[in-house]
């Protein structure tokens, strides 16, 4: 084997070892990837001069519109769990479904979905969803395992409903791939792969999981019911109509919000960005009106006038419109101001800016990487060994499927999407008959099995982390077993009807 | 210098990054602000500006670049951390230690180094947008780049001084390292 192509897969090798020391990732792949590129320069391998390609591509990062959407479905999440929004829909949906036998697990499922769809980032929402759920099971006489296993798939399952911010990254980093291998194949208007047809293509899959994970509960709540044992209805909570106004304005409103962004994005109304500014507003103002004391009148004034905007803008005139923009406006400007006196604003930010700070590292540090490993011809390599593979494109994608989901154990998904897509993606898309949507939401469902497969899925360890002491790593372990079989049987039908994946986005969108 | 001006230096780094860092972190505020101003713009008066789309990409750029190094310092990039999370102090000082000087300093310099060209190119002609209408700044957007690396790199330092601070045997001038 060539020095520079032997350097490269040494630099796989130490990036995955040394990422176990557990320096940041972000400035371990750096680093490493420096010294490799300086190793390479030494040995005539590389041109050191290539790194100044790094800022042009770092510049590109900064200026990428399809990117700004991370912070802003991060801030929309953050605002949505620190205002309890989270825990006031856990405790409803509980005292509906609770007094039936595995009730409270089905409203856990069901309000992690929620959460996870407005978060996107699996250890967060692992961490709330834990400390929210996991002492109400086990107070409740939950069978420990399930409990376990329940929480760490749900939490889990963040990772690919829409709008996860892994599926933004997806979306943003095979479009780059889609082109590339349309250029190189001589295609010079090629066609794109945007982030709206990504979480098309996630709806289904991800609520086809959602639906078995309830499926597999109904069936334990038949055949073991003392592992899921009903709440005994509390005499204090309302009930009847009292219960139902209550659930109404513990979910309508986050629902609702969750529903008008991922709407507009699916049919095609906004942009992913667009959405999730709109959605960030609207957590601003959800938590504006859970403040109590404080005037309800600015939230809904803003409401009302944007509906209004929407709603009037081509019969009214212009000065009209204007003016009910400025009071929108000021509306808005008075909910921020309650917000940030009732101390929701300013952690709030500083989540979004740590969680956000950190993704845009590890995609600087991972630029570095890819830079010296195509500087190294570890594309090249990559290129004819994929190529090379019994198979033809079904067993290239398999390699690769395989190596994502080994990956998994060590590097969250942001790493693997900034790492290997721009590497193995080119060439994959570049094959006969692999469909861009179907691949991405392959490698989003395969990565989120890996997350949370024993013994090393991070989910797991987040969840150990918070999980209350009474529940041991075996528990975890095979409570999560029935989850990760459903994740195994959902990724073969995946593989067999990739219709599952790409439907739904060519019904929305068209196209081929 | 002793031991102290150390550790001293490494507190006024932290404080220094701590407050760019939480000034940064209200561009997150501006990001949610502007973006839905450009919504309203957009649907309901069908008029686009690209001067307020662009200060967005400018609020972003300056959120995750400026804030990078007080993600360090609190703790906020992510780590692998099977071995990491149950390792004694000690062994996470030395961790730390050996990251920032093997491959954090290396890795920020290196950024600094290569784009200080870049940088350069942009300040000499005061370089603005390509659209006519846009931000007359990029010259300051591309200088974030070194300013980015060269904050962590600081932080790097900080980090150095506080694992040297536990490592030390000299326990009375430890100085109040913040664990993270």
């Amino acid at each position: 084997m060539p020095l520079p192509e032997l350097l490269a897969i040494l630099m796989v090798v130490a990036v995955c070892g040394l990422l176990f020391a557990g320096y940041p990732v972000a400035l371990t792949l750096g680093g490493v990837s420096l010294a490799f590129a300086a190793l390479g320069h030494i040995a005539g391998a590389m041109d050191l001069g290539l790194l100044y390609a790094l800022p042009q591509r770092i510049f590109g990062v900064m200026t990428n519109t399809v990117l700004l959407a991370i912070p802003l479905f991060i801030f929309m999440g953050v605002m949505l769990e620190r205002s309890r929004i989270a825990e006031d829909l856990l405790e409803t949906m509980g005292r509906l479904f609770g007094s039936l036998p595995g009730g409270l697990g089905i409203s856990v499922v069901l309000v992690g979905v929620l959460l996870a769809a407005a978060k996107g980032v699996v250890g967060a929402t692992v961490v709330t969803i834990a400390l929210i759920t996991l002492p109400t099971m086990l107070r409740h006489g939950y069978d420990k395992r399930l409990a376990a296993g329940t929480v760490a798939a749900t939490a889990t399952l963040a990772q690919i409903l829409p709008p996860a911010t892994v599926l933004v990254l997806l979306g943003d980093q095979l479009n780059n791939s889609f082109q590339a291998a349309q250029l190189a194949k001589g295609i010079f208007a090629p066609e794109s792969v945007s982030v709206s047809d990504l979480f098309a293509g996630a709806l289904v899959p991800g609520l086809t999981l959602v639906g078995l994970y309830l499926l597999f509960l109904v069936a334990v709540a038949i055949l073991r019911p003392a592992a899921v044992p009903p709440i005994p209805p509390d005499p204090a909570a309302p009930r009847g109509l009292a219960l139902a106004a209550q659930v109404a304005k513990a979910m309508l409103a986050p629902a609702l919000l969750i529903c008008v962004v991922l709407g507009s994005i699916l049919i095609g109304l906004a942009t992913p960005t667009e959405a999730a500014a709109v959605g960030a507003v609207g957590a601003i103002l959800l938590a504006a009106l859970r403040i109590e004391g404080a005037a309800r009148w600015p939230a809904l004034l803003c409401v009302a006038g944007f509906l209004a905007l929407i709603a009037l803008r081509v019969t009214m005139p212009q000065w009209f419109l204007v003016v009910l923009m400025l009071a929108v406006a000021g509306a808005l400007s008075f909910a921020v101001h309650q917000v940030w006196r009732a101390g929701y604003l300013t952690p709030t930010v500083s989540k979004t800016t740590q969680m956000t700070s950190m993704i845009f590292a590890i995609l600087i540090g991972a630029t570095l990487f890819s830079l010296v490993f195509r500087g190294l011809g570890g594309d090249d390599m990559v290129h004819r060994a994929l190529a090379n593979l019994p198979g033809g494109a079904a067993g290239a994608i398999l390699a690769v499927m395989l190596a994502m989901f080994l990956l998994g154990f060590v590097m969250d998904a942001f790493e693997i999407i900034f790492v290997v897509i721009p590497i193995v993606a080119p060439p994959l898309l570049a094959m006969p008959g692999v469909d861009p949507i179907w691949l991405g939401i392959m490698m989003a469902v395969n990565l989120q099995t890996s997350y949370m497969h024993p013994p090393l899925g991070p989910t797991l360890f987040f969840l150990r982390g918070v999980a209350p002491p009474e529940i041991t790593t075996r528990h975890i372990y095979v409570g999560i077993i029935p989850f990760v079989l459903v994740q195994l049987f959902a990724l073969v039908v995946l593989w067999f009807v990739p219709g599952l994946a790409t439907w739904l986005p060519r019904m929305l969108y068209g196209g081929a | 210098m002793t031991f102290r001006h150390f550790t001293a230096l490494g507190e006024r780094i932290d404080r220094l990054n701590t407050a760019i860092g939480r000034a940064a972190s209200w561009c997150a505020l501006a990001i949610v602000l502007l973006g839905f101003a450009v919504v309203l713009l957009r649907y309901v008066l069908g008029a686009g500006s690209i001067w307020l789309q662009e200060s967005i990409l400018y609020a972003h750029a300056a959120l995750f670049l400026l804030a990078a190094a007080w993600t360090l310092k609190e703790g906020g990039h992510v780590r692998v951390d099977v071995f990491y999370a149950s390792a004694a102090p000690r062994t996470k000082a030395w961790i730390d230690l050996l990251g920032a000087l093997f491959l954090l300093l290396p890795f920020t310099l290196a950024i600094a180094w290569f784009s200080l060209p870049y940088v350069e190119r942009s300040w000499a002609n005061l370089e603005r947008s390509r659209e006519t209408s846009g931000l007359p700044l990029v010259f300051l957007l591309k200088t974030l780049i070194p300013a980015f690396a060269l904050l962590l790199a600081l932080q790097g330092v900080a980090q150095i001084i506080r694992a040297l601070a536990l490592l030390s045997p000299l326990p009375a001038k430890r100085g109040k390292g913040r664990e993270e």
